[in-house]
């Protein structure tokens, strides 16, 4: 691709997505081009990447292959001052847990994830489902064909995961995780002061 | 004693990892008789123990009172040989670390849930006046509009006009009273072996309403001992009798 089409598209890009304001797909966004749509997800990585290198108040988000505009967390407060958007509810421990498990261990049946809890989860499961945080992917081959879950792009959103390879793997037991950089969260130091 | 409720842990694994860490002890070398000890100490301290939840905390007492049985037992082979197994712990510091590690990555996510819930997206709007979908103009000039507009306005005028002058008329409904009355003059004089199909009591056959009113009269009668009625089969014709009672002798 020559520089100059690349620039051209680039632009292109961030105009379909302030018009489209949903995730906007990275296959679509190729076929209007007529480009391969790995050419086109590099490209929106590089976007991504210049307005992450800008500092921005604008971001770009990846959700499975789809990308869309969006705030930065850094600048809530502002953003709150001027409207109130709806804030979501704060996740209980037990769903926490439960989440985290479907998180890692995807995909998962019922009584895998009370086997790991020591309990039953149904009333849990049932709870995220409604939350649109996880799904209903299929049925396992085992006996009985049980249900099987996975996490959903709600889940992505929510928790600023580009695809379910980012959730960031923990492995060290002894690492408590208050003295664990957690992954795509700046820390308070690195984050800008600013002056009003 | 410990003042926690049980439902303050979110699982019997929940209650043992605090009870393993509250006691200091390495999770790799449980003392798996303190630790049952405290464990079912704090089971038995619970004023109430609610069947379902505490079930599962139950079953993991269970286990590990298995558990201490197993280590405290040598193993023997059929021809008397000592057996070395492994530690029966293992299974157990499998599941913790695994029920730590869900801790930890919860912990993770609910960090991460909250540093996003300070990301806003926009909702996709309404971009249909973007596309190519152009209202459609009716063409027409002014004359022919105001025509259209007269029209309107004189059938209306001339429906009001006819509400003014006519009233709605609607046929008046027989009432059970009338009914039953009418009823009871068809019997009037009869002799007691005289019987009416039913259909003849009624006036008009083709008026739900009237077959209803008929039939509900008639139930009405019968409830009164003034007549009685009989059906040979389903769906049949149903045969209406006077009873004759001296006491009862109809008006």
């Amino acid at each position: 691709m020559k520089l100059n089409s690349k620039k051209k598209i680039k632009s292109a890009f961030e105009s379909m997505m302030f018009v489209w304001g949903y995730p906007l797909e990275a296959k679509e966004a190729a076929d209007i081009f007529d480009i391969n749509k790995d050419d086109a997800y590099g490209l929106f990585k590089e976007l991504q990447n210049e307005y992450e290198q800008e500092g921005r108040g604008i971001r770009i988000r990846e959700i499975n292959k789809a990308f869309q505009y969006i705030t930065i967390s850094e600048n809530e407060e502002y953003v709150e001052k001027l409207c109130t958007p709806v804030k979501v509810k704060k996740l209980s421990q037990a769903a926490l847990e439960v989440l985290a498990i479907i998180a890692y261990k995807q995909p998962i049946t019922k009584s895998e994830i009370d086997a790991i809890r020591g309990i039953k989860c149904d009333r849990v499961i049932e709870g995220l489902e409604k939350k649109e945080l996880v799904e209903v992917r299929g049925r396992s081959e085992k006996i009985g064909r049980p249900l099987i879950y996975g996490t959903t792009n709600e889940f992505l959103k929510k928790f600023g995961f580009g695809s379910i390879k980012e959730i960031p793997e923990i492995d060290d037991l002894e690492d408590t995780i208050n003295e664990k950089k957690i992954e795509g969260i700046p820390e308070l130091h690195e984050q800008i002061e600013m002056e009003i | 004693m410990y003042k926690i409720k049980l439902e303050s842990f979110e699982g019997p694994f929940d209650l043992l990892v605090y009870l393993i860490e509250n006691s200091k002890m390495n999770i790799y070398d449980i003392k798996v008789a303190e630790i049952t000890r405290q464990y079912v100490d704090y089971l038995e301290a619970l004023d109430d123990l609610d069947v379902e939840v505490a079930t599962e905390f139950i079953v993991l007492a269970a286990v590990l009172i298995n558990l201490k049985s197993k280590m405290l037992i040598p193993r023997f082979s059929e021809n008397g040989e000592f057996l070395i197994e492994d530690d029966p712990r293992v299974e157990l510091v499998h599941k913790l670390e695994e029920y730590k590690l869900t801790k930890y990555r919860a912990a993770m996510l609910e960090k991460k849930m909250e540093y996003f819930s300070g990301v806003f997206e926009k909702p996709q709007e309404d971009i249909s006046k973007y596309l190519d979908n152009p209202d459609e103009m009716i063409n027409l000039d002014v004359d022919q509009f105001a025509k259209a507009f007269i029209l309107f306005l004189e059938r209306k005028k001339k429906i009001s006009d006819v509400r003014k002058n006519y009233q709605r008329v609607e046929k008046q409904k027989a009432s059970i009273e009338e009914r039953i009355n009418q009823i009871v003059s068809v019997f009037n004089g009869k002799l007691e072996s005289d019987y009416y199909e039913f259909s003849e009591l009624i006036p008009n056959k083709d008026d739900n309403y009237d077959v209803a009113l008929t039939f509900v009269s008639v139930l009405e009668l019968m409830k009164e001992q003034i007549v009685t009625a009989e059906q040979e089969e389903n769906y049949g014709n149903i045969l209406v009798k006077k009873i004759d009672k001296k006491e009862n002798e109809i008006e």
